[in-house]
């Protein structure tokens, strides 16, 4: 096996007094999809900031690709090859669709040196990845204000399948989704990262944990508690994982 | 409803301050004696030219969630600040530059920087420092004011270089010249809104700056660089002032600030913001200028403009919640 694609080392992160992470460390490999799980308030949004350049940590080390890595923005993140799709708030309602899916990226022409943007080259592209991901949106040129929830996060997850880079972060992508956009959703993850794509997904679904995710990484109270294969352990030890309740098959408690 | 009058309807809904203009210009016409005239017209545009050139940059950080209260006050500090140096009569030390064209750009410069200084200074507190928009740029529209009555002793400068002084005189198609620097800066600025990625950036700090943020658009810079260019643009607002009343005082421009509102919000700019684009608050401009205009005519006392702009900001806010259902029921 290569060198793994990031690697957490002894991540801390303290808000004055409190300590919401006390030392996380993992790695995730290329190509593989780490399902994050964690009770409300374990630290597991604190963690996909700190990796997606929100928030900096007070203290650990992150290796990304072998190399020593901290973003300062989430602007560094993105040039290092990081993408991420938060549960909120991700999206400018008050503009179309082409613009929220091109946001801080887009195509440029140059006219007399300055940049314009070149919007038919945009909405092209835009028509052609949400056609592949089998996403239908009315118009490319209405205000994301106007569309449906399930819309909006259709959006968000199209934008990062197209976008890719080398690591995504997922935070609960699919709290507004429906049964069948949920399913496309997962497949969409798989399809991610089996062009040797990272993903590390927070949900609170324990099925979708199991049906997408190779590896399991519990974290509970600033700690990782659990660090187990899909494959060798069981949505009830889970739970007690996640719950503080240890029970063979947890794997080792770091 | 069929997409072709959902359309139609969205593209008025979109210019319907245009529509609003180009009614009331009717009326005027119809019913206002000797309304209906080139001059007459000419005179809206020229009086708008001021107020214009100011509209765009509070627009501007209106469009971004902000708010620059400062226009006004740095209109005049830059007013003063040429009217200082490039005026020979009263507190003017008449600086004079050969050749003498010149002096056209350094007043023009110094007008800019000026102003760019007083946004840089707000950008600082507000964008850098994270403090509330509203109370620094209230804290600058008074310390500003302050700095100009200081420095101006109370008095004026009069009689501006006459080679400056061309610019209000110089006629051009009937416009004067600075109205025809107000238009330019409106095309200017509508076509950095709506076809580049800065002003694509700005529109969507406004509506959702977390979400700009975490897409890597750098936030703090664009913010910083919009309230230099409010400021920039007063500093113009201000240099045109100066020309048009060939000199300085120190309570050149009083109000002002309260009309640019006035327009913005006639024009369809959200104070939420992210919502409303440049050409709208163009035609705000001429909405108010129109009605001075007709007021004027009518020969009724002045003293009722500020009555009747008030009440057409709040009907232009009625009409915007208005247009918000519309637009909800055709989504």
């Amino acid at each position: 096996m290569s060198e793994p694609l990031l690697v957490l080392d002894n991540i801390r992160k303290n808000y004055g007094a409190i300590e919401a992470l006390k030392g996380i460390s993992f790695s995730i490999d290329k190509g593989e999809v780490v399902a994050l799980l964690g009770d409300n308030g374990a630290g597991k949004s604190t963690l996909v900031k700190i990796i997606a350049g929100g928030l900096e940590p007070t203290s650990g080390r992150m290796l990304f690709e072998g190399k020593e890595f901290r973003a300062r923005s989430p602007a560094e993140a993105k040039d290092a090859g990081i993408e991420t799709v938060y549960q909120d708030l991700s999206l400018c309602t008050n503009v179309d669709v082409v613009a929220n899916f091109f946001m801080g990226r887009e195509i440029t022409r140059k006219f007399l040196g300055i940049p314009v943007l070149d919007e038919r080259a945009m909405e092209r592209e835009v028509a052609e990845a949400l056609a592949n991901a089998g996403t239908r949106i009315p118009s490319l040129r209405t205000n994301v204000e106007h569309l449906s929830g399930g819309q909006r996060q259709a959006i968000e997850l199209n934008r990062f399948v197209h976008w890719g880079g080398k690591l995504v972060l997922l935070d609960e992508p699919f709290a507004a989704l429906g049964v069948e956009q949920t399913r496309r959703g997962l497949e969409m993850i798989r399809h991610v990262a089996n062009q040797g794509i990272g993903v590390v997904i927070i949900t609170h679904i324990m099925q979708q944990a199991f049906q997408v995710a190779d590896r399991i990484v519990v974290i509970r109270q600033g700690v990782v508690a659990g660090d187990v294969a899909t494959s060798q352990t069981s949505p009830d030890a889970v739970i007690n994982m996640i719950t503080g309740e240890a029970v063979a098959g947890a794997g080792p408690v770091g | 409803m069929n997409p072709r009058t959902r359309r139609l309807l969205e593209i008025v809904l979109d210019n319907l301050v245009w529509f609003m203009l180009i009614f009331v210009l009717a009326i005027f016409s119809a019913f206002v004696p000797n309304f209906f005239q080139l001059g007459i017209f000419a005179n809206i545009i020229e009086a708008s030219s001021v107020l214009g050139v100011m509209s765009i940059g509070l627009a501007l950080v209106i469009i971004t969630g902000n708010m620059d209260l400062s226009v006004e006050s740095v209109a005049a500090l830059a007013a003063m600040s040429v009217g200082v140096l490039f005026c020979s009569a009263g507190i003017g030390i008449g600086v004079t530059l050969h050749p003498e064209w010149l002096m056209v750009p350094a007043s023009l410069a110094i007008a800019l920087v000026v102003g760019g200084l007083i946004g840089a200074i707000n950008g600082f507190f507000i964008v850098k420092v994270k403090m509330n928009a509203f109370i620094i740029t209230l804290a600058s529209y008074i310390w500003v004011r302050g700095l100009v009555v200081a420095v101006s002793g109370g008095r004026s400068a009069q009689d501006l270089a006459p080679s400056i002084r061309w610019f209000g005189i110089q006629r051009v198609l009937g416009i004067p010249l600075t109205a025809w620097i107000a238009i330019a800066c409106f095309v200017v600025f509508s076509l950095i809104m709506a076809k580049t990625p800065f002003g694509r950036h700005l529109k969507m700090i406004g509506g959702n700056e977390q979400a700009t943020f975490r897409a890597g658009i750098r936030v703090t810079r664009n913010l910083l660089i919009a309230f230099i260019l409010a400021g920039a643009i007063a500093g113009m607002a201000g240099w045109l002032l100066t020309i048009r009343t060939s000199g300085a005082t120190a309570n050149l421009g009083v109000g002002l600030l309260f009309n640019a509102f006035a327009a913005v919000v006639i024009g369809g700019i959200s104070l939420k913001g992210g919502v409303g684009s440049l050409p709208g608050v163009y035609a705000g401009v001429l909405l108010l200028s129109s009605i001075n205009t007709a007021i004027n005519l009518m020969g009724l006392p002045a003293n009722f403009t500020q009555v009747i702009h008030g009440l057409l900001v709040l009907a232009a806010v009625l009409l915007d919640t208005l247009k918000q259902s519309i637009r909800h029921k055709l989504a």
